[in-house]
């Protein structure tokens, strides 16, 4: 059996584009997200398309029997991967003390702790023969400490330096791990509304998806720790390692409440 | 909008002829589906012809819009029969319903046959958005979802004396080819490319239909309509920044959406255009499409991959084109 990719939020506007990307590939996919229409339209659309084979398993990645479920589904099925793309994860944006428990504890849980568990499990399914590439979907703001999205922002350097670290670990063991580290990306209506939102800076700071899954697909294929899509980009994260955090972190607070504000009164 | 002009009429150029306005007597009456119908061109199409006599089924994708379309028609014209039906073209699953739907439709009213399909809605998007099948918006809604809803009403087509396929292209479907390495633009997304494409693929979608038809001895008559530059909210929607701005400032200078839409009535009402061989028409007159769009090769090579991305099987249809 040929191996597969792995992706997870697969059916989010990143995880759709590197769904695309492999597919266009000739790669096998295997597909997991929340919604089971969203999945199976997704896969049909994929295997007509590039004549490959996609698997697709309906998984709440939040909940801990949910997953146990999906990794039981994988070892039946005999499956081995080559690839592992965690993409799923989510903001709560706003002040922090007006997120809920509930908010806490599934931001955690998606961006942390599934990540964790995925990555844990899906190495022990590579596929012996190949390489096995393990790509995060961190983002710009783990270099900042990012008010209004201090959750978000300290669950991605979470992902950032776990994804560092562990490159280092398994580089012996044939395995790589990139952490893509992208800013705002228009996946859907409501997202270009709010990258709009930000005006100028926002539109500059934003690159399409699908460039970046095939960016960040060759970056990984190529070994490389981080990928940060754009020129301006990384420029931005270049100032954050030479600028003072505490600075950095006013900085962005201030045109992240500015955009809140023209948000708010266009809407 | 680049036109090459295939009558060389040198009085051509502002002139109009103006289709006939005579309104369809009983045993006449058409049957017309109309995509995108409840703004700019779409909208007066349905205005067109619910004002001559036609049965009319417009489609839309949002469920407010469409009643308040279909009460803007009725206000208009109180006896119309207009009927709304709500669809999001962007997926290929509601464009099957949005067929399913159209059949029962038209079953409930007593129609056995549809003489006209006007493929119109379409969309502009500033950003690579991906549709829930994996395909790019403008991809799926201007080029896809025609194709898909075609086959789909083919039998029902097939039934009239006249059926009729138009597509609502563009006069930038000239200065384009269809980019095969990455035929919906991922990696190098630019939005006016994208957005040209589709209607280059609307020529060549139409061109092969055509072909296709013929071959299998079908009565059906396929046109691709170039609006010309129309007065309409495409270039606001799903935009921002530049395209946006300069829609802003471009349309106002565009012909109001009435008349684009009296060229698809002249299409779908009077027979002499069905003898021509034409499959371009602007203003009511034909003109000359893009050489690329008359490569049979490329047409036949989209029809393939298109046929693929819809998971129709081949030559599926009882047409048998
Ligand atoms: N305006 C021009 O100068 C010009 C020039 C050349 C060609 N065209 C072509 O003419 C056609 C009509 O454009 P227009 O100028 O009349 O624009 P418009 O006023 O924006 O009308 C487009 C129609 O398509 C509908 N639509 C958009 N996305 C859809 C989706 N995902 N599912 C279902 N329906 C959807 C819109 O619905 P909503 O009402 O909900 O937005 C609207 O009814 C398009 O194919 C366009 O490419 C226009």
């Amino acid at each position: 059996m040929k191996s597969m990719v792995f992706i997870t939020g697969a059916s989010g506007g990143l995880g759709k584009a590197f769904a695309v990307e492999c597919a266009s590939r000739g790669w096998d996919l295997f597909l997991t997200d929340i919604s089971e229409t969203a999945l199976s339209k997704l896969s049909t659309g994929l295997t007509n398309t590039y004549n490959i084979d996609v698997d697709h398993f309906c998984c709440d990645l939040t909940d801990f029997d949910s997953r146990t479920g999906l990794f039981e589904h994988l070892h039946e099925k005999g499956y081995a991967f080559s690839f592992l793309i965690n993409v799923a994860g989510l903001d709560y944006e706003g002040p922090f003390a007006e997120r809920t428990r509930n908010q806490i504890r599934t931001i955690l849980r998606l961006n942390i702790e599934a990540n964790l568990e995925m990555t844990h499990e899906l190495i022990k399914l590579r596929d012996p023969a190949r390489t096995f590439r393990i790509i995060n979907v961190a983002s710009l703001a783990a270099f900042y400490p990012m008010p209004v999205k201090a959750m978000y922002s300290s669950s991605k350097r979470f992902l950032l330096n776990f994804s560092r670290a562990l490159g280092e670990e398994l580089r012996s063991q044939d395995i790589t791990v990139t952490a893509l580290c992208p800013a705002g990306m228009p996946t859907t209506p409501a997202c270009i509304e709010a990258i709009e939102a930000q005006g100028f800076a926002g539109r500059i700071t934003t690159c399409n998806v699908g460039y970046v899954a095939a960016g960040t697909i060759d970056r990984a294929l190529r070994g490389k720790s981080v990928y940060i899509p754009g020129t301006l980009n990384r420029m931005l994260k270049a100032v954050s390692t030479i600028v003072p955090e505490a600075l950095v972190a006013r900085a962005v607070g201030s045109r992240w409440s500015a955009a809140q504000c023209k948000r708010a009164a266009g809407a | 909008m680049g036109s090459e002009n295939i009558t060389n009429n040198p009085n051509h150029t502002k002139a109009i002829i103006e289709p006939e306005m005579r309104c369809l007597t009983a045993n006449e009456e058409k049957v017309i589906v109309i995509t995108g119908a409840t703004s700019g061109i779409g909208l007066a199409t349905v205005k067109e012809m619910a004002g001559r006599g036609a049965y009319v089924i417009g489609a839309g994708r949002s469920e407010e819009r469409c009643r308040n379309a279909e009460q803007e028609v009725r206000k208009l014209y109180p006896d119309a029969s207009v009927n709304y039906l709500t669809a999001d073209l962007s997926s290929l699953a509601e464009v099957s319903a949005l067929a399913s739907n159209i059949r029962s439709r038209l079953s409930r009213d007593g129609k056995s046959a549809i003489d006209a399909l006007v493929n119109n809605a379409g969309t502009v998007s500033s950003w690579y958005v991906s549709t829930v099948d994996g395909f790019e918006l403008q991809f799926a809604v201007n080029h896809l979802a025609p194709f898909l809803l075609t086959h789909e009403l083919l039998p029902l087509l097939e039934r009239s004396q006249d059926g009729t396929v138009i597509c609502i292209s563009s006069g930038s479907h000239y200065r384009t080819r269809l980019h095969w390495n990455d035929i919906m633009l991922r990696k190098h997304y630019n939005t006016l490319m994208a957005y040209k494409q589709t209607k280059l693929a609307n020529v060549m979608f139409v061109t092969e239909l055509n072909r296709r038809l013929s071959a299998a001895g079908s009565r059906i008559k396929a046109f691709a309509v170039d609006p010309g530059l129309v007065n309409t909210d495409i270039g606001l929607k799903g935009t921002g920044g530049i395209v946006k701005k300069v829609w802003q400032l471009r349309s106002k200078g565009g012909t109001p959406p009435e008349q684009p839409a009296r060229s698809v009535a002249y299409l779908v009402t009077e027979p002499a255009p069905r003898h021509t061989g034409q499959v371009y028409w602007k203003d009511c007159r034909p003109l000359k499409p893009s050489a690329y769009s008359r490569k049979p090769d490329a047409a036949k090579k989209l029809w393939e991959l298109s046929e693929r991305m819809c998971g129709i099987k081949a030559g599926s249809r009882g047409a048998g084109y």
